[in-house]
């Protein structure tokens, strides 16, 4: 399980680079659902993730 | 391997990596709250409370201030349509929905989008544990208005990735004929609604028993999980397996149904939920009954901390199916403002309903009619006999049922037979209370 929730942790990271800069705003809507979905899946695995992903990247 | 949980992982955490969890997450939510709810940051201050002062699950439960529904309608009447409860920049509010409206004015619930998909999710522990997967087909039995009920649903089965059939505005004949022609394999409905069309369809010459309905899931009202005799009444009229879940609107389908079939289980993830008497105010004891206080982490849109369910429930910490989820015995057994005291006796909504249901000669469809009698709250319970019982022996009828709820429940209630198919059927929430006592004699909410 440590290992998946590092993947995904890794992810998150990944997604974050993609955003910057991201001038269409299509694929940023994309970018921005998948990072919901793999905060969801870390708050579903017990990690302590902070509250409101949606709030922090705006 | 999943077997019958959605997320063994999380649906077995054991107890203590839960409560570290939860400490961390209301700390977290309880600085949120505080610091963009002008609604709870009042709340907070009256109380002379601060966010860093919740040190412990004790502190949150006995320091927080509990809520209550009433005070976020009052707030968004009187600066619509959300007033100081919304804790975040309008733009944000992706979909809007409210309260059904049976305790009178409809509370307005906005969500963001991950609101929505933390919502849905609460569904699908439950339908996944009762069998349902993403190649079955839910037929929607309902029509869309606002109700958050009808949409989390849609939410769940996308999430599931089902097939979803709507059935929009039809009426019951037309559910039953969409039903038969579409050949879905869940029924999404009010119990009582699944027993209606069950018995709408066999006077149309239609045993839905036959259909392509494998699993009927249920939620508003009490349900397969709290009245053992509805879920056999459902399961043998649709020849399918019948589950519910526990929800409120306003605060998430918190609670999926247990496999066992006895219960409920607080979906931990979503929602922190404990126990209070409701006459001292303390924490109920595991096996007392007590009224469910949520704290919920769904709605980041309006924040329900300490949220006052009005739901009296028997909470217990282990559970034969395996999860440590919070279990809620036979869900909901009555609630604060629907329980009545009947010459020094608690009677309780359901209780009556089970006991109605062990008579075959009786239907589904009752009512209970409270009333201010020499200085005490009165009850009397109309029900319908069924068609094949002759006129003569209703008294007899009622004496019966009058003499079932007296041994079961040690009070005598007047039981009234009325002509069968005259009591209100309802498609959505039930209303079996009738309350004819004077204004002052009933709780707030009910006035």
């Amino acid at each position: 399980m440590h290992e998946r929730i590092r993947k995904i942790r890794e992810a998150r990271a990944l997604i974050a680079e993609a955003m910057q800069g991201c001038d269409l705003p299509q694929i940023e809507a994309m970018l921005r659902n998948a990072d919901m979905e793999l905060h969801w899946a870390l708050w579903n695995l017990g990690e302590p993730v902070p509250l409101r992903p949606e709030m922090e990247i705006r | 391997m999943s077997d019958g949980f959605w997320n063994r992982y999380t649906e077995t955490l054991p107890r203590e990596k839960l409560d570290a969890l939860h400490l961390h997450r209301l700390q977290a939510l309880c600085r949120y709250a505080y610091e963009r709810s002008a609604f709870y940051r009042r709340k907070f201050d009256d109380a002379g409370l601060k966010p860093g002062d919740i040190r412990s699950l004790e502190d949150f439960k006995r320091k927080v201030p509990l809520t209550d529904k009433s005070e976020f309608i009052d707030q968004q009447l009187a600066a619509p349509p959300y007033g100081p409860t919304l804790a975040v920049p309008p733009e944000l509010v992706s979909h809007h929905c409210e309260t059904s409206g049976t305790t009178g004015k409809p509370l307005g619930i906005p969500y963001t989008l991950y609101d929505t998909v933390r919502y849905g999710e609460s569904w699908v522990y439950g339908m996944w544990a009762l069998g349902i997967r993403p190649s079955d087909t839910f037929y929607f039995a309902f029509g869309w208005g606002n109700f958050a009920g009808f949409w989390s649903t849609y939410w769940a089965a996308r999430r599931l990735g089902a097939r979803v059939i709507s059935g929009g505005g039809l009426d019951t004949k037309g559910h039953v004929n969409a039903i038969m022609r579409l050949k879905p394999t869940v029924l999404i409905s009010t119990p009582t609604f699944a027993l209606r069309m069950a018995a709408v369809a066999s006077e149309m010459g239609i045993d839905v028993s036959q259909s392509s309905i494998r699993f009927t899931y249920h939620a508003g009202e009490p349900g397969p999980t709290a009245l053992p005799a509805m879920r056999e009444q459902i399961e043998r009229a649709w020849g399918a397996k019948a589950g519910e879940l526990l929800g409120i609107a306003e605060i998430d389908a918190f609670a999926p149904g247990c496999p066992l079939g006895d219960g409920v289980h607080a979906n931990e993830m979503n929602v922190f939920t404990w126990s209070m008497d409701p006459a001292s105010g303390r924490e109920a004891a595991e096996g007392e009954i007590g009224e469910n206080i949520i704290t919920s982490y769904v709605n980041s849109a309006q924040p329900l901390l300490n949220y006052r369910s009005h739901d009296l429930v028997r909470r217990r910490t282990a559970c034969g199916c395996g999860r440590t989820w919070a279990k809620l015995e036979g869900a909901v057994l009555g609630r604060t403002d629907f329980m009545v005291t009947v010459r020094g006796t608690n009677v309780y909504q359901t209780a009556v309903e089970n006991l109605i249901g062990e008579m075959a000669e009786v239907s589904n469809a009752y009512e209970l009619v409270l009333t201010r009698e020499a200085d005490n709250d009165a009850m009397t319970v109309r029900f319908e006999p069924r068609g094949s019982v002759a006129r003569e022996r209703w008294p007899e009828v009622a004496k019966r049922l009058s003499d079932r709820i007296h041994e079961a429940l040690h009070v005598r209630l007047r039981c009234e037979a009325v002509a069968p198919e005259t009591l209100p059927r309802y498609e959505l929430k039930t209303k079996r209370i009738i309350d004819q006592r004077p204004k002052e004699f009933r709780r707030a909410l009910d006035r």
